[in-house]
């Protein structure tokens, strides 16, 4: 209660919130004007003496102006709590003033990029349900504030939480605690290629960027020139290729490991009652606790050299209110679970079910059927693409290497594809190179879809989804009667199961 | 389906067996209405195309993109008339299921429990028959979880004062 009445009155940021705030502004500043700046710096020494003198004083007038700017919103930007809502008010001129009901508070968050590491604040993310314009974000405060604020805004919403938290105080031990060595080890474990191609996008991207400001010197052909000359006198040496393959590899393992440590460093787990509290992140250090309620599924992935190390992947979803914008929120991963914390984990979900034991349902051969019919009819527009652009028959023998990847993808599909079901869980198995398991409690379905082409009808199967508030669960190609026996128990569950699901 | 034991003590309502409603018959006049607007603007811009483009390049073959684009309409209008009378919808006590489709026949259902808000359209063309949508929505990135288009618009109030009263529960 104590912690209530600090946010009776309204209160502002950490005053170190005029700092962040700053950096925001002159961050978002350069972004719009960074090639002006990169031509003025270029054409420094033609500018006269008293061109530079306007220049300076107008740069200063900018920082200065921007300066205020930030104190300004600072200082206008105030929150409190008032009779169960959040009330915020903030605007220099075009006043703003958002006040949310507890109960429609989804998750509170803890943020922390870079600059707010090094100057130990917390941004606070208040996210809510439904209309979009309600996310509520505090660049500034201090952590004894931020958790002071968080325990006000959970307190009211939920009473009972008050003797929760004093049993919490003692600190347990984290389930989970990823340290430097075993994140290195994960990211051998991940899928390179994707991270290889991810890593090309960035640099084709800062490229064309670069490329647009060359543009604009003339420098262009120098440029163009420079990997022609290259190209035309290397690309016919195997030695080439073969060093390209290995350079090609070992950025994509870089560019897992980077990609691993930037979201997950430190990564640590608790469990607390019925939630996770996950915080990870180098760069941005996240904090996200995850209620149960709000988890509407989870997906454990492992690929063979995982499970030779023993260790899988968690992805919690989470339920979301209608923006795509937040993708990065609805899906939590944690990285290198053992398989005992996984059983705990699911122990804290879906101690009720045994699912597991179920019979395997696997779905019907048309979806194999319709997988090569699909793959075939590409692979020939791809040779026939390639063939006509390429202008020789030699493209063919690609399909040596091609064919056989295609079939052995296909199959494991079709092999990984399963589904069962007992009285509350629907567990679901799929991947390719990756073994995906879906945990799903039927309850938590937003509504349900049944569909079948007609190819699916002659042989009497249909395809199955679940839309839940994180997305599509689906199962592929079932008997019709099996489906619609699903179909209708999901429907007599989500109908009369009263728990809360969001 | 050993897995379903409890299901058969007891007896779960079944969808499929459900007596649908069809969709009212002036919705199909709004859909070929709208389609004869579109084919008219199609057959203006082919008729263009050609007058000032292909006519110097490709003389004899203007004749069979007109036949084209008509063939094309025609079956258009087929699809849409074969579609329409799949169109069904039913409300139960504590769901609304929709279902329709020719190539891909779709059945969705939604649990009052899990709806959001229930909102009523009314598209210029059909008001002229006094038809309105009903669109579902439920939480989560699914937004548009359930349309059903072309009901008359009392019925749709109907509907959307029976599940606001379902929720209220």
């Amino acid at each position: 209660m104590n912690s209530n009445s600090l946010f009776s009155q309204f209160s502002r940021q950490s005053p170190k919130g005029v700092l962040i705030i700053y950096l925001q502004l002159l961050y978002k500043a350069l972004k719009v004007t960074w090639i002006l700046l990169f031509l003025f710096i270029q054409r420094f020494s033609k500018f006269s003496e008293s061109a530079l003198i306007y220049i300076y004083v107008g740069l200063i007038v900018v920082l200065l102006f921007i300066l205020i700017r930030a104190y300004l919103i600072y200082k206008n930007f105030v929150f409190k709590i008032d009779n169960g809502y959040f009330v915020l008010k903030e605007g220099i001129l075009k006043k703003k003033n958002t006040s949310v009901s507890f109960d429609r508070i989804q998750n509170i968050n803890f943020k922390q990029n870079i600059v707010q590491q090094l100057i130990n604040v917390y941004e606070v993310n208040i996210e809510t349900a439904g209309s979009k314009d309600t996310e509520i974000a505090i660049k500034a405060l201090s952590f004894d504030k931020a958790q002071a604020l968080k325990e006000a805004l959970s307190e009211v919403k939920n009473p009972k939480r008050e003797t929760a938290q004093t049993a919490e105080s003692q600190q347990p031990k984290p389930l989970l605690k990823i340290g430097f060595t075993e994140l290195l080890k994960v990211s051998l474990t991940e899928n390179h290629l994707q991270n290889l191609l991810l890593f090309l996008a960035i640099v084709v991207g800062i490229l064309q960027q670069l490329q647009d400001v060359f543009k604009g010197f003339g420098n262009e052909k120098k440029l163009n020139d420079l990997v022609e000359v290259d190209a035309a006198t290397i690309v016919n040496s195997v030695l080439f290729f073969v060093v390209l393959l290995v350079a090609l590899l070992l950025v994509g393992v870089i560019s897992s490991f980077v990609k691993i440590l930037l979201f997950h460093f430190n990564l640590t787990l608790f469990i607390k009652e019925k939630s996770f509290n996950i915080t990870q992140g180098l760069l941005t250090k996240k904090t996200i606790i995850l209620n149960e309620n709000k988890i509407q599924s989870i997906t454990v992935a492992t690929n063979p050299i995982k499970k030779k190390l023993g260790i899988s992947f968690v992805t919690f979803k989470q339920a979301v209110s209608g923006k795509v914008k937040k993708q990065q929120n609805k899906l939590i991963r944690i990285v290198g679970c053992k398989l005992n914390q996984i059983q705990q984990i699911k122990k804290v979900l879906y101690a009720y079910t045994a699912v597991e034991e179920k019979e395997k349902k696997r779905p019907n051969n048309y979806f194999k059927l319709k997988m090569y019919i699909r793959s075939f009819l590409a692979l020939l527009l791809l040779n026939g693409i390639a063939f006509s652009v390429l202008q020789t028959s030699f493209w063919f023998f690609s399909n040596v290497l091609l064919v056989p990847i295609t079939i052995l993808l296909i199959q494991l599909k079709f092999n990984k594809q399963f589904y069962k079901l007992d009285q509350e869980l629907l567990l679901i198995g799929s991947g390719r190179v990756e073994t995906h398991l879906t945990y799903l409690p039927i309850f938590k379905m937003q509504n349900i879809k049944m569909s079948q082409t007609i190819f699916q009808k002659r042989r009497n199967i249909v395809d199955l989804v679940f839309q839940t508030a994180s997305g599509k669960v689906k199962i592929p190609c079932i008997d019709k009667q099996e489906a619609l026996s699903i179909y209708n128990f999901a429907l007599y569950k989500a109908e009369t199961n009263t728990q809360p699901w969001m | 389906m050993d897995h379903f034991k409890n299901q058969q003590v007891q007896q779960l309502p079944d969808v499929s067996v459900l007596d649908f409603k069809k969709i009212h018959k002036a919705y199909l006049k709004v859909i070929l209405l709208t389609t004869i607007v579109v084919a008219c603007i199609a057959f203006v811009g082919v008729y263009f195309l050609i007058e000032y483009k292909l006519q110097e390049e490709i003389p004899n073959y203007t004749v069979y993109i007109y036949l084209g684009v008509a063939v094309l309409f025609l079956s258009i209008f087929s699809y849409l008339i074969v579609g329409f009378s799949r169109r069904k919808y039913v409300v139960r006590d504590r769901d609304i299921t929709y279902k329709s489709g020719v190539l891909i026949k779709t059945m969705t259902t939604v649990p009052f429990s899990r709806i959001q808000h229930v909102e009523i359209n009314e598209a210029p063309i059909s008001r002229l028959f006094s038809l309105a949508s009903l669109n579902v929505f439920t939480a989560g990135d699914s937004s548009r979880d359930l349309v059903i288009k072309g009901i008359k618009k009392e019925e749709a109030l109907k509907i959307k004062e029976f599940i606001n009263q379902q929720i209220n529960e």
